[in-house]
């Protein structure tokens, strides 16, 4: 068969369009603006109110937008972040704050010290140690525009580190117009004074939220340091994509679609590290501890024998190595207050033995006087993690003759089942899952280190002594006593088992190498400081 | 006709009332609270309750049935209890993306299904039709996630011809947009693919089989009209039909494409609802849904008449 040259001709030019036409359409697909950070982290942004919330996901909304009176820095002490200069009267009973200069919302007008007293007093309504502060406090009021007194009725030493207080609900100072509002109605204006705007022309709720640059922000002139110090902002522009496949965002990593992957899944951390543009990252190092919450209320945890039996039934390597996976990223815990974390101690922990200890877990039941009553056991099946616990949890219970049975549902099925706080017969449970920050478990106002009953977080374990202790440590002065306060505490927690621990776990993050600047510290991912190359 | 147009939207209007319903009777009976996902997962009982009071999911649900009710018929299909803003503007945000992906892979799959189906028939027992057959087989049982990694892996990571995942809307550019809309149309296509021309192989072996054709042929018209001119008219009704099913399918049913190539879509707004439990964006995107499906049920009924006159309504 003959080819003619001009078939050649025509063939090449086809093929040559063919081919090209992919690479044209692509390079027009991709982000021309390099001082534009793509991120995307897992559970995505759904409730904008920072302090209507206990989200971390909110938080990090929160950190972007709005500003702090007090942060943390690296070493978890609390440094002045909108406050410029605050003292402390004599007799430590007033605290006199007055606001640095440069500091504005993002509508145009000045931050008023009306707005820091109307921020304290909703958050207040919400944070255990706003509760508080509040409890303590005989007024909280604006002197002049730029300063504000907090007036107590007895001492409060610890007051400057609850104001400071990373767990979640964090104190956002908010337009006194928005903190107005009582907190169980969401603020949805997201207008701060923080380092990004939101951009409300942007916003796909679901989808993508974008956050621009403040460029009225005047930063700290200290050095950025944890969430203290300047805040720097670096780029232009970042935007939060939410992406709930997770293969499909690492894929989107490697593509150069998106900078920064919170939580990649443990499987695909061989594809990102053997990929030469991408890098692993661990920057909470303190990581998250999974625990599990026994309804005190009911049988068989309600006899402390019982929830004795589980501390010694858990063999923390075994669950890490099912919710983990590599050892590299967990380890076993044995602090009540969080491994690593200042009140971390070793106080009442020879029930932790390597493997767990069956035995003596069964002898407990029995001692328990149980007889066969059925277990329930949340099953989150839309939260791989305490999927996986809970089905090794029910194997590791049957197998010391506890008639243990799973619940599945999504997570919202858990959090709506856990307010039952009947019997199992009358859909109530018996077990469920969770985790937090480990730093979190170190704040002794932190709802989950809370003893006193029905009141309390779900499980409600109470103990009169360990709450006298916890209310003392809030007024304890120096870190050594709130040390010395941590290991009673702790003597007393593991006796009434409040929690059983599954174990600590770092997850680190996958980033392109050319987004730096991270900032390390638990639970939250600030934007600020952060470059593209 | 205007008298069955008339009856069948009559129809429509009952339908969307018993899903309507339905649906809110099923979230309300349902395991969930709206209020627990807001507060979160430290939350106390006493916040989610106080929550819950603020949302006025503690009025009787009768109460709240009727407000809906009222409050949809005033065209006002409530907030996002998560996002704050009116559901219709969430919809509207997610109704490009879903549309597009789903006219893309109808254009794709009627395209192709018709053509493999007409072939196959054509070369019945052949070469090319059992090819055809084990195509078919192929795309229905292969999951769209599966080719989905598949076509990300080859032709995004590999050989960098196209975007991962995202959704560039039209008005930002033809090529961003359908650069963004190739894969996915391809992973989702393929199955509707198999099942058009399945259904159009099988429905024009039936009418090749006729007396009627065998007439044409001796006659002496060619190939093309036969297939073309005289069989492919006369099975086009359960052509037409499953074409009308597939894409009132594809509207709501695309979720998992959505997914896995991250196309912020309906499909992607109801799960995430369901997953939060804000009921009004689950009650709305039903409710619409629903209007639609019935409304291209009545357009697939009312196109017989074009390949069918013996059909009269």
């Amino acid at each position: 068969m003959a080819i003619s040259r001009r078939e050649i001709i025509k063939t090449g030019l086809a093929a040559g369009a063919a081919v090209s036409i992919p690479a044209v359409l692509r390079a027009q697909t991709l982000p021309a603006d390099a001082r534009t950070v793509r991120v995307v982290k897992p559970g995505f942004l759904t409730v904008f109110d920072p302090v209507a919330t206990t989200t971390y996901n909110s938080a990090d909304h929160g950190l972007a937008v709005y500003d702090t009176l007090f942060a943390l820095d690296s070493k978890f002490i609390p440094q002045p972040q909108m406050v410029g200069k605050w003292s402390i009267s004599e007799d430590k009973m007033t605290y006199t704050f007055e606001l640095r200069d440069g500091l504005g919302w993002h509508d145009g007008t000045p931050v008023n010290a009306a707005d820091c007293v109307a921020s304290i007093r909703r958050w207040g309504q919400v944070h255990p140690g706003g509760q508080l502060i509040m409890a303590r406090a005989k007024d909280i009021s604006k002197k002049d525009d730029k300063t504000f007194t907090i007036a107590l009725k007895e001492p409060l030493g610890l007051l400057i580190d609850i104001l400071a207080d990373l767990t979640t609900p964090c104190l956002f100072v908010m337009r006194e117009k928005d903190a107005s509002r009582p907190a169980t109605e969401q603020v949805t204006a997201n207008i701060g004074s923080g380092p990004f705007k939101f951009n409300h022309a942007l916003a796909r709720p679901g989808a993508t939220f974008t956050y621009d640059r403040n460029e009225q922000y005047v930063p700290r002139s200290e050095t950025s340091d944890g969430f203290a110090g300047g805040k720097v902002v670096k780029v232009d522009r970042v935007i939060w994509n939410n992406m709930p496949d997770q293969q499909t965002a690492v894929a989107a990593l490697q593509a150069g679609e998106i900078d920064f992957l919170s939580g990649p899944p443990a499987d695909l951390y061989p594809v990102i590290e053997s990929d030469p543009n991408l890098e692993l990252q661990v920057l909470n190092k303190a990581g998250d501890v999974y625990f599990l919450r026994m309804n005190c209320l009911q049988k068989p945890f309600n006899n402390v024998k019982a929830r004795q039996a589980m501390l010694h039934l858990i063999d923390q390597e075994a669950f890490m190595r099912a919710v983990v996976g590599n050892p590299q990223y967990f380890n076993t815990i044995t602090a009540a207050f969080g491994s690593g974390t200042p009140y971390a101690n070793d106080e009442n922990t020879g029930w932790f033995k390597k493997g767990g200890d069956p035995e003596k877990a069964k002898q407990l039941f029995k001692e328990a006087g149980y007889t066969g009553e059925k277990v329930i056991i949340l099953d989150p099946t839309d939260w791989h993690e305490a999927d996986v616990a809970a089905q090794l949890l029910a194997d590791s219970l049957r197998k010391v003759g506890i008639n243990a049975e799973l619940a599945p549902s999504d997570w919202g099925g858990v959090s709506a089942r856990l307010k039952n706080r009947g019997p199992v017969e009358g859909g109530g449970w018996s077990i469920f899952i969770t985790n937090e920050s480990t730093f979190d478990r170190s704040n002794l106002f932190n709802s989950t280190q809370v003893a006193n009953g029905e009141s309390g977080f779900a499980g409600w374990p109470k103990s009169d002594e360990y709450e006298a202790l916890r209310a003392k440590w809030a007024d304890a002065e120096t870190l050594d006593e709130r040390k010395a306060l941590a290991r009673k505490m702790q003597r007393l927690y593991w006796n009434f088992v409040g929690t059983v621990l599954l174990g600590q776990a770092v997850s680190p993050i996958a980033r392109r190498k050319t987004l730096t600047g991270l900032i390390g510290m638990p639970a939250l991912t600030p934007m600020w400081k952060m470059e593209k190359a | 006709m205007a008298a069955y147009i008339l009856r069948r939207m009559l129809s429509t209007i009952a339908v969307m009332a018993m899903v309507g319903i339905f649906v809110f009777l099923l979230l309300r009976l349902a395991p969930g609270d709206p209020a627990a996902m807001m507060a979160g997962k430290a939350a106390t009982a006493e916040r989610i309750a106080a929550i819950r009071e603020q949302l006025g999911l503690n009025d009787p649900v009768p109460i709240q049935f009727v407000r809906w009710v009222r409050d949809m018929l005033g065209g006002d299909f409530g907030i996002s209890i998560f996002a704050g803003r009116p559901v219709l503007e969430l919809i509207s945000q997610r109704l490009e993306p879903t549309l597009s992906l789903s006219i893309l892979t109808m254009i794709l799959s009627v395209t192709i299904g018709v053509c493999f189906g007409i072939l196959a028939a054509w070369r019945t027992g052949g070469l090319v039709d059992r090819l055809l057959t084990a195509f078919s087989a192929f795309g229905y049982s292969v999951p769209v996630f599966v080719i989905g990694y598949f076509l990300i892996y080859f032709f995004a990571i590999r050989i960098h011809w196209l975007p991962v995942q995202g959704y560039v809307p039209i008005d930002r550019g033809l090529g961003p947009w359908f650069a963004h809309l190739i894969l996915p149309t391809v992973a989702l296509g393929l199955g509707y693919i198999a099942f058009i021309a399945r259904v159009t192989r099988a429905s024009m072996l039936e009418v090749l089989s006729e007396d009627y054709m065998r007439t044409a042929a001796a006659k002496g018209a060619s190939s093309y009209a036969i297939l073309f001119h005289h069989a492919l008219k006369n099975a086009g009704v359960p052509i037409l039909t499953v074409i009308g099913i597939s894409f009132a399918y594809l509207i709501g049913g695309v979720v998992l494409t959505e997914t896995v190539f991250n196309i912020p879509g309906i499909g992607r707004l109801v799960v995430d609802a369901i997953n939060n439990r804000d009921y009004p964006i689950i009650q709305s995107v039903l409710i619409l849904t629903s209007g639609l499906y019935v409304l291209i049920n009545l357009a697939v009924d009312l196109s017989y008449t074009l390949v069918d006159p013996r059909i009269r309504y």
